[in-house]
């Protein structure tokens, strides 16, 4: 329930709210990002794979693109433009295999102090 | 004899052969003195080299795909090897020899593969078998960078911008003055109507 709130924190969501996130809460949500983060690297990797070679097959890439696609729709603001640069497949490519590398070179077990500077110099 | 130590990860792997420094009474499964180090990735040729190769090599895999992540230009580039990015997915990596005469090694490997190596590298940092000086990994987060999440509105910054607002409203409207004179019209109602 707690992390459920932590999400309304995001301020692209349809449900934003303007509580202020703690340096504790902060740190919390980073440690299951890269916790998820290890346990989907094989995942991840695949989804970047897939991309690589544009002769091979790209359906991984585009499951994962339209599955994206479809959760920035149901449940971030469309009207904002930082969702709409989500959305718009010219530029989203950068933007996913940006935050796939991110997550990928997260996870080892210094990946939660990686990943924390990764965030604090965006 | 000598100790071999590996990291895996999918489909790149870090093999380190060395000694232990028994000078400083260390167990004979530590290694201090890497003779050799060897990355080896699936279709690719065997990288290998001396220890004094592993620490730029190493530096270079972390500065790059920190300039990566970044958003900054992609490439680095030393005496010992050059990255840069082919496009988003591909990364092109020219290892050159120390050895004269010898042609540099180039290599294309793409994300899957960098994130592979950097985390055999991480495993190699991370090992408490191994002993080698710390390579780069930002851990220190600049001064300019650091924000305060939990950090309270301060009074000032949320009274600030609607009084500027406000102020700038009145600027804006006060030039209308030269435009609409009420004083003007009223006098010239009077003379049309002089009762």
């Amino acid at each position: 329930m707690t992390i459920w709130k932590l999400r309304n924190n995001n301020p692209l969501r349809k449900s934003y709210v303007t509580n202020n996130i703690k340096q504790n809460e902060f740190d919390a949500l980073i440690r299951i990002t890269v916790e998820m983060s290890k346990y989907l690297y094989p995942y991840i990797r695949e989804i970047m794979k897939s991309k690589e070679d544009i002769e091979e097959n790209t359906v991984i890439w585009n499951d994962f693109n339209k599955r994206f696609n479809e959760l920035i729709k149901e449940r971030f603001n469309i009207n904002s433009m930082r969702v709409k640069k989500l959305l718009n497949q010219a530029e989203n490519d950068e933007i996913i295999i940006k935050s796939l590398l991110t997550l990928s070179f997260c996870i080892s077990n210094q990946g939660y102090q990686k990943l924390k500077n990764f965030l604090y110099d965006f | 004899m000598q100790n071999k130590l590996s990291f895996h990860q999918s489909s790149a792997s870090l093999e380190i052969i060395g000694l232990p420094d028994y000078s400083n009474n260390e167990n004979k499964d530590q290694i201090s003195i890497i003779s050799q180090w060897k990355l080896t990735i699936v279709d690719k040729p065997l990288i290998e080299g001396k220890f004094e190769h592993l620490g730029p090599i190493m530096n270079a895999f972390y500065i790059y795909s920190n300039l990566l992540i970044k958003n900054e230009i992609p490439i680095y580039k030393s005496k010992l090897i050059d990255i840069k990015a082919d496009n988003l997915h591909m990364h092109n990596i020219v290892l050159k020899s120390s050895k004269p005469n010898v042609k540099p090694l180039v290599l294309k490997i793409g994300n899957s593969l960098l994130s592979d190596t950097i985390n055999c590298f991480d495993q190699l940092n991370e090992s408490p078998k191994v002993r080698i000086k710390k390579t780069y990994i930002p851990t220190k987060i600049p001064e300019k960078l650091r924000f305060g999440l939990d950090k309270k509105i301060n009074f000032f910054n949320f009274f600030i911008p609607p009084f500027i607002a406000i102020c700038s409203l009145i600027l804006f409207s006060s030039s209308f003055i030269y435009f609409y004179s009420p004083f003007e019209n009223i006098e010239k109602k009077e003379l049309i109507n002089p009762e």
